[in-house]
């Protein structure tokens, strides 16, 4: 009979499930879409490479070497390769569990470990803590940086990380969690009762945003509740390979939404979407199965939501723009969502939606990868302005802030014309005054 | 392991990024997409230009290092798999485009050019250039031209070899060849182009392919015929053929493949059928009309389940799409997937599919069958797991005892991957030792020292990749 799964050279805490490894039979299809392979041409930065070093540190012919550990940190996790692969295989997620081993194997050094884990275990959990350290920006900044360039212990100092650091994050606000009511009726004919998952970086950085996310919910004939006690949905620390503190988050949300016993939950982050509905797969045999079923059934993006409800179009009033939509992994990959976001946009009177080439392309911000990897980052965010530039649309619309933040600053640096708008901004222009 | 003065050479003169010594990348251009076998190579080289190949074939000279071409690595029988460790030569970054030449129809292009990109490139100029693999959107055009890859277009337009006119590149010893030209006619001397097209990298290093490209067809029709009984759909293809209708693709899928592509694709194929029949016609719209009826009329003959024609050109490429994973798709359900590539006579069909139905039960293994029907060539696929080893024999059992049928049946044992390291046995069965003993003296001819791609085709010495090698840099 078949032997037993080894851990082999893994640890076995949290190590990828041998399965899931060898179900990749090397076919190659996802060479075509990886786009740290389309930079490097080196097999190991491709998903079959990096499923085949998985592969052999499992069957104890490699050691978790700093090489496995820098390719699992060089991958976007944008799960391009998911979609492509007809076998079924996730090489994002076996990376993410990669990452976790690296935290094992390599830890960081002593300073970088601890901000590391000042910012995973204790400043993300808890949005009070985040936002009073989020002010002034300009701490963060600092604090992200030293972060960055600092954790994986190499000398990635260069003169554009600072640049970066400082251009891409926009002047903060107030966070938008502490601001928005609670509740928000309904207008019109009541369809529903809507939770909304308020993602720390729209809070804080999209606030406006997501601002137009409840009054459209609100617009459409929904209930908005929005809960203060919000945590962190998780997304930084599986990324990071934190998986430990993710699972306590994730039971923190599980519990404070399912209270709320809304219709649907429904958010504008696509990081967050992706993240929630991992939940029932993080948390398996490890919390109640009816309930993390019931929760993973409310989860909604608010494109897939506003495509699956309906849009009441009566009273929009026309926008005329031409447009250009890029795909967020979280959103194409993560959630298989490639058709709603694209309906939402087509249902806004004159706007006229301008395809682009290869739209569901990473934009190359994935995370902290932007700044972390910044030069193999301004090439994948080139190839995807290049495209942009092409369609000649008036405006640039996606639906996630990571990206967002990495495109607008990109069309900055480039001078291009084109402002960047989530998809609820550009409904929102055509909303009733 | 080589020492660090041959690595530092190796960098200077084919560039420091193109060359790979650590463990770690050489885990990776250990294997292609052959299940069970994967070597490991001593160093990996990607030149960038004929230099730099040249200076790579010169240290492996120098050194004695086994050179083993590699194209995507999409290879289903182990040809680029480095069997003696050595060198692996990567010819990706040799990946331009050179020319189209609208004068002569021909577009020439760098062996690491991919399959899709030079299909593009030539519809770019309202060209058409046919050879389709399922790979085609990884696989390379030398990869291509070494194993003499087929496709779905394959029936009506032929495999790789119909449409290459010219090739050039270098044999171990340095050597630089050009077999072949631009010229529709040429008898001059022994054709060289011939022997190299499904020469599966033992003979020589080909960097630069020639083609012929067509005009594209004008119209096209895809319809799907679903069979309760698999034999009933083998007995409609010999039908087609017989008829002497000969669509652009005529592809087959079993059950267990159709559940498997509707897993990941999701576009409705119908899970309960036994058999589906993909069938496209193309050409000039009357005789497009014409052959649509013609193939309608005999599957109804036949008693086809279900006859339908794809609503329009998105749903035909879609089902064509769907079709290209069938090999992966079925590696979903198993963690390993053996597939054969069994060809036939086509008037054999039904016997070869009740034949695989009766082995199947023998030796109780799970088996998806899909492939180019319409050319005879069949991919039976073992749904296993290589962990166990006693199923896996009973797959090679299976296996054996098909190809002795199809041996018998005036089939061969590869239709289109190649002999590589996974066929060697059956090989010597279809050709005897008097036919070994040719082509070995022909591999003699380009390669004395046997050094290019050795371990593959010919059954004799190691029967597997040897893979003790270490690894890394010595001083
Ligand atoms: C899912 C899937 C579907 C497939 N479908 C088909 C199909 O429909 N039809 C078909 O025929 N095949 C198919 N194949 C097999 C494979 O894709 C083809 O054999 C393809 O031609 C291999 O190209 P490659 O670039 O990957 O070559 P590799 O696998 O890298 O190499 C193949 C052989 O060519 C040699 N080689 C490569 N480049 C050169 C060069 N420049 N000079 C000399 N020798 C060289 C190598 O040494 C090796 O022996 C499929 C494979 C997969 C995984
Ligand atoms: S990950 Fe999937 S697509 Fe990529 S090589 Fe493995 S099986 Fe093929
Ligand atoms: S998740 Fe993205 S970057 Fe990572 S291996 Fe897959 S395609 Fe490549």
């Amino acid at each position: 009979m078949t032997e037993t799964s080894p851990t082999g050279n893994f640890h076995p805490d949290d190590a990828p499930a041998y399965e899931s490894i060898l179900q990749c039979m090397r076919c190659g299809f996802c060479l075509a879409v990886c786009p740290t392979y389309a930079l490097t041409n080196r097999e190991r930065s491709s998903p079959r490479g990096r499923a085949a070093l998985a592969r052999a540190v499992a069957e104890g012919k490699l050691e978790f070497t700093p090489a496995v550990r820098d390719e699992a940190f060089l991958c976007l996790d944008c799960k391009a390769c998911s979609t492509a692969c007809p076998s079924g295989v996730r090489v994002g997620t076996i990376m993410e569990f990669c990452r976790s081993q690296a935290q094992i194997f390599h830890p960081p050094s002593l300073p970088a470990g601890m901000l590391r884990d000042f910012i995973l275990k204790r400043m993300l959990p808890s949005p009070a803590l985040m936002e009073t350290s989020m002010l002034p920006a300009r701490l963060y900044q600092r604090l992200g940086l030293q972060w960055a360039v600092r954790r994986l212990g190499i000398n990635r100092f260069l003169p554009g990380v600072l640049d970066k650091m400082e251009g891409i994050l926009p002047t903060l606000g107030p966070p938008l969690r502490t601001e928005i009511p609670q509740f928000i009726p309904a207008q019109g004919k009541k369809r529903g009762r809507v939770a909304f998952f308020l993602g720390c970086a729209m809070s804080l950085v999209f606030p406006d945003v997501s601002r137009w996310t409840a009054r459209i919910l609100s617009q459409q004939g929904f209930d908005v509740v929005t809960p203060k006690e919000v945590k962190c949905c998780g997304a930084p620390h599986l990324a990071e390979g934190d998986r430990e503190t993710a699972r306590r988050l994730a039971l923190i949300n599980i519990d404070l939404f399912l209270a709320l016993n809304a219709d649907y939950i429904v958010t504008d982050c696509a990081g967050c979407g992706c993240a929630l509905k991992e939940y029932e797969e993080i948390l398996e045999d490890r919390a109640d199965h009816e309930r993390l079923r019931l929760f993973r059934s409310k989860i909604r993006d608010i494109s897939e939501f506003l495509a699956e409800v309906g849009i009441r179009t009566e009273e929009l009033r026309p926008v005329p723009l031409s447009v250009t939509y890029h795909e967020p992994c979280h959103l194409v990959h993560g959630q298989g969502l490639s058709g709603p976001p694209r309906q939402v946009i087509r249902a806004i009177p004159g706007v006229e939606l301008r395809e682009m080439k290869e739209s569901n392309w990473c934009c190359g911000m994935a995370g902290s990868f932007a700044i972390k990897e910044l030069e193999t980052s301004r090439r994948i965010l080139e190839r995807k302005l290049a495209n942009v530039r092409a369609t000649g649309a008036d405006a640039l619309v996606t639906a996630n802030p990571g990206c967002h933040l990495q495109l607008a600053w990109g069309v900055r640096e480039l001078g291009m014309k084109q402002p960047v708008l989530h998809v609820v901004e550009l409904l929102g222009r055509s909303l009733p005054a | 392991m080589l020492s660090r003065t041959i690595i530092d050479h190796l960098q200077q003169r084919v560039g420091a990024g193109n060359v790979y010594h650590e463990r770690e990348d050489l885990l990776v251009y250990g294997y292609d997409a052959t299940p069970e076998i994967a070597g490991l190579p001593e160093v990996a080289v990607f030149p960038e230009n004929r230099e730099g190949l040249q200076a790579a074939l010169e240290v492996s000279r120098q050194e004695g290092l086994a050179v083993t071409p590699r194209g995507a690595a999409t290879g289903l029988s182990g040809g680029s798999i480095p069997f003696q460790g050595g060198m692996v030569l990567g010819l990706t970054r040799m990946n331009r485009i050179l020319e189209i030449d609208e004068e002569n129809l021909t577009a020439t292009a760098e062996a690491g050019v991919i399959t899709v990109d030079l299909f593009n490139a030539a519809a770019a100029r309202g060209l058409f250039y046919p050879p389709d693999p399922g790979s085609q959107n990884v696989s390379t055009l030398g990869g291509n031209v070494a194993e003499n890859a087929g496709g779905l277009r394959g029936l009506k337009y032929g495999v790789t070899r119909n449409y290459v006119m010219a090739l050039s590149g270098l044999l171990y010893d340095g050597t630089e060849f050009i077999a072949g030209n631009k010229c529709v006619k040429d008898v001059a001397g022994y054709s060289l182009r011939d022997l190299l097209v499904g020469s599966e990298g033992t003979l020589g290093i080909i960097t630069e392919v020639t083609v012929r490209l067509i005009n594209p067809p004008q119209d096209k029709r895809t319809l799907l015929a679903y069979f309760r009984d698999i034999r009933t759909a083998g007995e409609a293809v010999s039908r087609i053929i017989a008829a002497r209708i000969i669509p652009a693709t005529l592809e087959i899928m079993d059950k267990t493949t159709i559940n498997c592509v509707e897993d990941y694709a999701g576009i409705g194929l119908p899970r309960e059928m036994g058999a589906l029949l993909l069938i496209e016609v193309d050409g000039h719209p009357a005789v497009v009309a014409d052959e649509a009826e013609g193939v309608r009329k005999i599957l109804e003959k036949v008693r086809a389940d279900v006859i339908r024609q794809a609503a329009n050109a998105e749903e035909a490429a879609q089902l064509t799409a769907a079709r290209r994973t069938a090999l992966s798709a079925v590696a979903r359900v198993s963690p390993t997937t053996i597939l054969e590539d069994a060809t036939i006579p086509r008037s054999r069909l039904a016997e070869t599919f009740a034949e695989i139905e009766r082995l199947k039960e023998k030796y109780a293994i799970h088996v998806a069958t899909f492939g180019h029907a319409g050319d005879g060539n069949l991919h039976p696929t073992a749904v296993t797991d290589e962990r166990n080893h006693q199923e896996i024999e009973k797959v090679h059992a299976f296996f054996s005892d098909l190809y002795e049928k199809v041996l018998s049946m005036g089939g061969t044992v590869s239709g289109e991957h190649g002999i590589g390291i996974a066929k060697k046995g059956y090989l010597l069965r279809q050709f005897g030792e008097g036919g070994m003993g040719v082509m070995r003296r022909i591999k003699d001819a380009f390669d004395p020292g046997g050094r290019l791609n050795p371990g593959k085709i010919f059954l004799e010495g190691a029967s597997s990749p040897d893979v003790r090698i270490q690894g890394g840099v010595h001083d």
